[in-house]
């Protein structure tokens, strides 16, 4: 309990400080929602300019304008977007369960197919097996993922003449459509990350069978079968655990391309264009979402080691 | 001929431009940029117009914000364009013709327009549209809290009076005879129900007079368009309805076209080369009003000398630069964009269509820098053809000396550098910065705000004390030859001045399956067309 209580501080800490980091970083971008909304055709004089400045709050000094973001924040109000004129919670709500899904699907194909393709190659012996795992992991890590996007669609549509339905669809309205639409990002994004957890797994798994624990296990006369999954597998798992977890939290962040590459609208891209557009609230509320997950995954990962190996424990 | 003389002087490739513009019966007609005005490829429209269907397209670029008044981004037009009308508007030959207003009288030497009011149009929420809607919409982009960015192009409107519920008189300071074009722009003219703004979030919600009412729109994402069947111009629109799904990416776009997902985009020549031969996409192309230049900031040496401006002008082969930057797709062009009905440069007789390098080095030694000298061109990655400009540029001058370094900014950083450069008149911000312009309701929009020492978009403070009375004269006489005279002379001493180097006009490339009947482009780039075609 105490442990909890002195991560969820730290947590509280570290929020804080996102949220001053992110708050000064927009504003030390060249440009501001004035010449965004000016662009290089349309004119704004002084007056109009201090009357948009007023209108968005930019005219008060930057403590004040951070105190009253913040104190809004606490209740509950992220603000408004200065692009749509839409409440920046409203946004992000409605674009976070599709980047959600995009991760969670990522991780889910990525556990069910790289970490059995480790085992098996740290298992076999056969050539083929580990000529397959060469391959996966050299493709994955030297190729981007953006790259694998593009080809991905280009040989579905001139190829099969394919595409899935273009706005996107809930997956709870229509389960069939969405996984279609999910098909080819969830691909695109697995291949890079599916590299990552099966050289992982394997180096993992190697180190693990080669200890006196699996031998006595293999002389206790177990099958082949329960050492590996049970005994090797269980205490293989931890590095594999924290890689998962770190690739999640960038997954968050880090699909901002596929998502634009799809036309999915989510949080990567949101944050993306809120960036382009100078829209100030937006880029915070995002990235204090974003930043919020990713302790809580830490959290939840940290937590999940105590369920793993029983002798870590926190005090 | 000019036309031979284009073709070799400009390098403009004949084939090419027949190649997408016969397919669609308009490619002669497309040739005619040199005449008197341009004409759109038109669609192949066998058959009579059938009601009924959604038109299926991509939005290159997400338009972010719907509001007709406060947006100066290019996309918002193209997302409201469908869904509001001004009181003028243009055909396809872009000739300025009735829309909101039935007719109009221009009294008092040109200070006085009068607008008849089309009678029974109704705004999508069955509202009436009279006089009192005009005069609040008209306010609203001219109240400075609006901070409408295109309050200049109205702003000649000093009082406004409603003589009955369909007629109104606006009153000017002085004559100026782009205001029927300022209207049909629609960049900040859009005719909004009277209080709409202080109800709504026009953002994202809107209620115009326009062919198509709005379903929905999801930022980013797609915006639905439904048809008005309460539109003044039955039988149109053909379409029930219309749906644009935001796909920035290009691989994207061509990918759905091939699949048959969607049936319109906008497209890049390097793009549509991959359609070739693809069954059931017709590819459409025209030149329009997007010139691709270099604002130059004449505040500092050693930029203020126009023999170094036109140096540097006269050392770059305008062909290679369309070559490099669009693929060959676009037509050399001057101030005025190509093909701008009679108001441009003959294409063929611009100045410095093939490089002068013998002459520009002996310029720039006149003008004291026989060894040339360094400076800094900003341009912004999010255009690739601003950056191959730019390094084609920076290539060229190197042989008369010039060190250009090449600095890429993101957009909305390029677009704080530039107007900085505009607000401190060029003491600070960039030398030489790379953009385009597109389609301005007049030609007095290409020199003015530009050129004229006190217009509000020159870069650095240009001024010629000959030329600041001809561009007061060309905006404020509304005799057609006596403008055209001035308009032609004005573009001769800018070109030779160089206080920006034009480049060329693009064409504006769209791919449409071959099911879309009756559409046609329109030299402003809009899609305005669309409420006049219908899917066979």
């Amino acid at each position: 309990m105490r442990y909890l209580a002195r991560r969820a501080l730290w947590t509280v800490v570290s929020l804080l400080g996102v949220s001053i980091l992110i708050f000064l970083l927009v504003r030390l971008l060249p440009g501001d929602i004035v010449d965004i909304l000016a662009g290089t055709e349309g004119q704004l004089g002084p007056a109009q300019r201090a009357q948009v400045l007023r209108q968005f709050g930019l005219d008060k000094p930057l403590p004040v304008q951070y105190v009253r973001w913040l104190w809004s924040m606490l209740q509950g109000d992220l603000g408004w977007s200065f692009r749509s004129g839409q409440p920046v919670g409203g946004l992000l709500l409605s674009r976070l369960p599709i980047t959600i899904e995009l991760a969670l699907l990522t991780v889910l194909s990525v556990s069910l197919l790289a970490i059995p393709l480790g085992i098996l190659a740290s298992v076999s012996k056969s050539v083929r097996i580990k000529t397959l795992v060469q391959i996966v992991g050299l493709l994955g890590l030297s190729v981007p993922n953006f790259w694998i996007a593009v080809l991905l669609i280009l040989v579905a549509s001139f190829l099969f003449r394919w595409g899935p339905a273009l706005i996107y669809v809930n997956p709870w309205s229509d389960p069939w459509v969405n996984l279609q639409q999910m098909f080819l990002p969830v691909g695109s994004l697995a291949l890079g990350f599916s590299a990552v957890i099966v050289r992982m797994t394997r180096s993992s798994m190697l180190e693990v069978l080669g200890r006196e624990f699996v031998k006595v296990a293999r002389a206790k006369g177990l099958s082949a079968g329960a050492v590996l999954l049970r005994h090797a597998l269980f205490n293989a798992m931890i590095p594999i655990v924290t890689v998962l977890g770190l690739q999640t939290g960038f997954l968050l962040g880090g699909v901002v391309i596929t998502e634009q590459i799809f036309g999915l609208p989510g949080l990567g891209w949101t944050l993306l264009n809120g960036v382009y557009q100078r829209d100030y609230p937006v880029v915070q509320g995002t990235v204090m979402l974003f930043a919020g997950t990713f302790v809580m995954i830490n959290l939840a990962v940290d937590l999940l080691y105590t369920y793993l190996d029983p002798r870590i424990r926190y005090e | 001929m000019p036309r031979n003389r284009l073709q070799s002087h400009g390098g403009f490739s004949r084939r090419a431009f027949l190649a997408g513009g016969m397919a669609l019966g308009g490619g002669v007609a497309g040739l005619d940029f040199l005449g008197r005005s341009a004409v759109p490829a038109l669609a192949q429209s066998a058959g009579t117009p059938k009601r009924g269907g959604t038109l299926i397209a991509a939005q290159e670029v997400d338009p972010v914000s719907l509001d007709p008044h406060t947006n100066s981004n290019y996309s918002a037009l193209q997302g409201y364009e469908h869904l509001y009308e001004s009181l003028t508007g243009y055909d396809e030959k872009t000739n300025i013709i009735p829309a909101l207003a039935q007719s109009w009288e221009i009294t008092n030497g040109g200070k006085t327009y009068t607008f008849r009011l089309r009678p029974n149009v109704k705004f999508h929420n069955g509202q009436m549209m009279v006089a009192e809607d005009v005069k609040y919409s008209v306010e609203r982009i001219l109240d400075p809290k609006t901070a409408s960015p295109w309050r200049n192009w109205l702003e000649a409107i000093k009082e406004m009076k409603i003589v009955d519920p369909l007629t109104i008189q606006m009153h000017l300071d002085a004559p100026y005879p782009a205001l029927l074009g300022s209207f049909a722009g629609m960049r900040g003219s859009g005719i909004i129900p009277k209080g709409l703004a202080e109800r709504e979030n026009l953002k994202i919600k809107a209620i115009g007079t326009g062919p198509f009412k709005l379903a929905e729109y999801v930022p980013q994402d797609h915006i639905t368009y439904a048809r008005n069947p309460d539109y003044w111009d039955q039988p149109l629109p053909y379409l029930d309805g219309m749906v644009f799904k935001v796909l920035t990416e290009e691989n994207a776009r061509l990918a759905a076209l091939r699949a048959g997902q969607i049936e319109y985009a906008f497209m890049t020549a390097q793009g549509v080369a991959q359609l070739e031969g693809a069954p059931g996409i017709t590819v459409m192309k025209s030149p329009y009003a997007w010139v691709v230049l270099h604002y130059i900031n004449v505040y500092a040496k050693p930029l203020s000398d126009a023999r170094v401006r036109r140096a540097m002008r006269m050392a770059v082969d305008t062909n290679e630069v369309i070559q490099k930057a669009v693929y060959g797709a676009a037509v050399p062009s001057g101030p005025i964009p190509t093909g701008y009905g009679d108001w441009p440069l003959d294409p063929a007789t611009l100045p410095y269509l093939k490089p002068d390098i013998p002459g520009a080095k002996k310029l720039l030694a006149e003008a004291g820098y026989p060894n040339g000298f360094a400076i800094e061109i900003l341009c912004s990655p999010q255009y690739p053809e601003f950056v191959a400009t730019t390094l084609v540029v920076q290539e060229a001058v190197k042989k008369i000396g010039v060190d250009v370094k090449v600095t890429q900014l993101e957009w909305g950083a390029f677009v704080a550098t530039n107007n900085k450069t505009i607000r401190s008149g060029g003491k600070e911000g960039g030398q030489i910065l790379c953009s385009a312009n597109t389609f301005r309701p007049d030609p007095d929009g290409y020199i003015y705000p530009y050129f004229h020492s006190q217009g509000n978009l020159n870069e650095g403070g240009y001024s010629n004390p000959k030329l600041d009375p001809l561009m007061v004269e060309a905006r404020t006489v509304s005799n057609h030859a006596e403008r055209w005279r001035l308009y032609h002379e004005i573009q001769r001493v800018v070109l030779e001045e160089c206080p920006n180097w034009w480049w060329y006009a693009k064409f504006n490339i769209e791919a449409l399956s071959s099911k879309v009947q009756g559409y046609a482009q329109s030299f402003t780039g809009r899609r305005i067309f669309l409420k006049k075609t219908w899917l066979a």
